[in-house]
């Protein structure tokens, strides 16, 4: 039990969302409804997509804290090229575009000219929301047809359009990272670049892509959000870049690089959202969300910081195992080894 | 372009590379033919393995051509330069640690792991090595770190393969396997370049050599044309050749002892015991992985011990810390200088001083560092432009002497030092043999690290011998490097039967 919830941080994710909806759902009965998993899964799209395109740079070992901001730009192209008359299809085209463009600049920064991906993308951060409110003169872009909001209305089973939408990207990220050659190129070129370019990894194309790719789920997020808000403030997707990267840390995305997996991103960000909507139920005042959030999240970290310091410390006893071995350990005796394994596990629990 | 000949998968011309002032390859031209297997040697810093990443495409030549299979590398890249059909394994094994053994082999291929496990398998058998497919690659050891790039040679089924010092961390059967391997191939029309330190091995593989030394080739042509001879005096011309015997057999240990390390055991190694005394250079050979720098750091106190204890000059060094180490006199030279030894972007004299910072004064003196620094330049003959260049700048020779220097600013009664001449080039490398004898003779006991058996025979007094985490045996000055070789690598070979 204890090896496949350490080893495996997907599992124990999972395990603990469930707890925490339990436990929640018996202080606050009426929590565990269809319903609120419907509200969830609506509240929690947006930081999804942030989330799923973030993951995307981590994993090659880069970060983007762009991606607020290029939220707010796609969606400020898009609401006013719908108040323009252009039609919603070509207006959502156009706001992936635009979202693409701008993760292209990031990523020409950090692969085409080695910029620093934090020092490049807080740079863009600055960029995109200046451009932004350049484009919307500092105004609020209000009374967006009723085409794009309708997009988030219920199609009757709880979930809308939207919902499809992030479904369907969810379900292409996880086949591209686990079921093709250049998904696995991306972990290849995060977990060691020198490795994969010796390879034959183009990793500057990969680092590029992933980039690109952050860039097209930001500005998906943008028109989540304006679909769902109805009107697109100047703040739109303000520090949603950090909440973002939080969520991949919690999701097992390892900012080392070369780790990580969509199917965590997705319960991390659930999870997350949940606690949100829960605080509600609880009837706890809302200014208290952000440090309970906070602190749920600190505790979830440092507890699986200690299971993989007492994983690695496995390990490395298991590389050394000869140390442990005693006089007749030539042959490195996979017995003796086991043995001081659990010894060491058990002075470590 | 045409080749000159069918046959020839590689054509070489003229290839310089430098970087900043330095030439690493002047003018360099060299060839490979199909079914053959070519020994390239020289000593450290000779330009070998720039050469092999030029002809991979991982450095891009500042002049020269490179043409592979009649198509000349334009614009080097790895990619292209595998899409001919050549791969190199690197002498260190590059591992995406996070991923199986088995995703390790086959990455950047076309078919996926699944697909080609029954031919690695088939490979891994034909090596007669054994290697746990699906274990997490960040767990495998050094050799088998080794293994896992030879397999993503072999798998490839290239046209020309390039290999980088395979053997170091390999045992003398699973050389065997591996030559037997090569020789098959060859029969096939691979090129093969090798390159190795060890002649023996070489005379028993290959048909040609090359002998780089400074960046340039210096001795080409058919194996059997040349002696041992005059291959040897080839590689180390430049080195003022004082002989080995002559320099070593001069001061048996003569002081008391100073270092006595008491049934140590830590992580990597056990049951280790040794006593070096003043003005003693003691070597400590044995192959990647056999526990030395584990030890090194566990007497430095950068690891904790499990067992045993230390004294120096009679007293019992407990509760080791690096600084109270240092404080003790014991101080340690780290294996690799750029992860560990320098602060990469900090001015040379910062650097020299680094050792001593816990006893620096609240108000720094910098002028009296940089004076520090300017006597060990002089004394050390360290190139650099001014004591406020950062480390990062100089050439790997001059950083080492920087790293010596901070070790030395500690004035040390025990000094060790872990592969103090890797990627080192000659002139430099003598420079340090030259300080460290000195060191000696003042009364410094030295406990010397290194894999170049024949650097250990050069300068040890006495030569200790490490394998699989155990103290093997112990050999006097002027002991042959096949003496230690046989030391070294008996234990493992023990390990497989």
């Amino acid at each position: 039990m204890f090896e496949l919830f350490a080893r495996n941080r997907v599992a124990s994710l999972f395990a603990i969302t469930i707890l925490t909806f339990g436990i929640i759902g018996a202080a606050a009965p009426g929590f565990l409804s269809g319903n609120t998993i419907a509200v969830v899964m609506a509240n929690s799209l947006v930081l999804m997509l942030i989330s799923f395109g973030t993951m995307l740079v981590i994993i090659t070992r880069n970060i983007d804290v762009s991606s607020g901001s290029v939220l707010g730009l796609s969606a400020a192209v898009l609401g006013l090229a719908l108040n323009a008359g252009i039609s919603l299809p070509l207006a959502i085209g156009l706001c992936v575009l635009v979202g693409a463009a701008a993760g292209a600049l990031n990523g020409a920064l950090v692969a085409g000219l080695g910029v620093p991906s934090i020092v490049a993308t807080l740079g863009t951060l600055g960029l995109y929301r200046g451009l932004m409110l350049t484009l919307t003169g500092g105004r609020w872009i209000e009374a967006l047809p009723q085409s794009i909001k309708s997009l988030a209305s219920n199609l009757g089973w709880g979930g809308s359009v939207l919902t499809i939408i992030v479904l369907l990207v969810f379900a292409g990220l996880w086949f591209f990272l686990r079921r093709t050659r250049s998904g696995g190129y991306f972990f290849a070129v995060g977990d060691n670049r020198e490795a994969a370019r010796h390879l034959g990894i183009p990793a500057r194309w990969i680092e590029f892509s992933a980039f690109v790719g952050a860039g097209a789920c930001a500005a998906l997020a943008g028109v989540v959000f304006a679909a769902q808000i109805g009107f697109i403030p100047n703040q739109a997707g303000n520090g949603i870049e950090l909440k973002a990267i939080a969520a991949n840390v919690l999701g097992g995305v390892s900012l080392l690089g070369g780790v990580g997996s969509a199917v965590g991103v997705f319960i991390s960000v659930i999870f997350l959202t949940a606690i949100d909507s829960a605080l509600v139920f609880l009837r706890i005042p809302a200014f208290w969300n952000d440090f309970i959030a906070g602190a749920i999240l600190l505790s979830v970290l440092m507890l699986d910081g200690r299971i993989r310091l007492a994983l690695d410390k496995r390990i490395r006893a298991k590389r050394y195992a000869i140390g442990h071995g005693g006089q007749n350990a030539k042959p490195a005796s996979k017995e003796k080894a086991a043995e001081s394994l659990h010894v060491s596990s058990e002075a470590t629990r | 372009m045409a080749s000159d000949d069918a046959h020839t998968l590689i054509q070489v011309r003229d290839v310089w590379k430098r970087y900043g002032p330095v030439s690493v390859l002047k003018g360099v031209s060299i060839c490979l033919r199909a079914g053959q297997i070519h020994a390239l040697l020289g000593g450290n810093g000779a330009g070998k393995s720039t050469l092999m990443k030029v002809i991979a495409g991982l450095v891009s030549p500042n002049d020269g051509t490179v043409v592979i299979g009649g198509e000349r590398l334009e614009r080097p890249s790895a990619a292209k330069a595998q899409r001919l059909g050549l791969y190199l394994v690197p002498q260190e094994a590059h591992i995406f640690g996070n991923q199986t053994v088995l995703e390790n082999i086959c990455m950047g291929l076309a078919k996926s792991p699944s697909q080609l496990r029954s031919r690695v398998i088939e490979l891994i058998k034909q090596l007669s090595v054994s290697l746990d497919l699906d274990a997490q690659a960040a767990t495998l050891e050094i050799a088998d770190r080794q293994i896992v790039e030879i397999l993503r040679g072999l798998v490839r089924q290239a046209r020309v393969l390039i290999l980088d010092e395979p053997t170091s961390a390999l045992t003398p059967h699973e050389v065997e396997a591996l030559f037997a391997r090569m020789r098959a191939l060859a029969a096939k029309g691979v090129g093969i370049f090798f390159i190795s330190h060890k002649l023996r091995e070489i005379r028993e593989i290959c048909h040609d050599i090359s002998v780089l030394r400074d960046g340039a080739i210096v001795l080409s042509g058919a194996l059997g044309d040349y002696g041992d001879d005059q291959i040897v005096t080839a590689m180390t011309r430049a080195g003022t050749g004082a002989s080995p015997a002559a320099s070593t057999a001069v001061n048996a240990a003569k002081g008391e002892a100073r270092l006595v390390i008491d049934n140590l055991s830590g992580e990597g190694f056990r049951s280790v015991s040794l006593s070096l005394s003043g003005g003693e250079i003691a070597g400590l050979a044995g192959v990647v992985g056999a526990g030395r720098t584990e030890l090194a750091e566990t007497v430095f106190g950068l690891r904790r011990a499990h067992g045993g204890s230390i004294s120096l000059d009679g007293k019992v060094l407990d509760k080791r810390a690096p600084a109270r180490c240092v404080d003790a006199g014991l101080v340690y030279l780290p294996e690799d200088r750029q992860q560990y030894g320098l602060f990469l972007d900090a001015p040379l004299y910062w650097n020299a001083s680094s050792y001593l910072m816990h006893k620096l004064p609240f108000m720094l003196s910098p002028k009296r560092e940089r004076e520090a620094f300017s006597r060990f330049r002089d004394a050390m003959d360290i190139k650099c432009e001014s004591a406020e260049q950062p480390a990062r700048r100089l050439s790997g020779g001059n950083q080492q002497k920087v790293l010596l220097a901070k070790c030395l600013a500690a004035k040390p009664k025990v000094l060790i030092l872990d592969e103090p001449t890797r990627g080192v080039d000659v002139a430099a490398r003598n420079d340090i043999y030259a300080l460290v004898r000195t060191l000696a003779a003042e009364g410094v006991a030295i406990l010397l690290i290194s894999s170049d058996f024949d650097e250990i025979v050069h300068l040890s007094d006495r030569i200790l011998v490490m394998a699989f985490g155990e103290l093997e045996g112990t050999l006097p000055a002027g002991s042959s490097v096949d003496a230690i070789g046989k030391l070294a690598f008996g234990a493992r070979e023990h390990a497989h039967v």
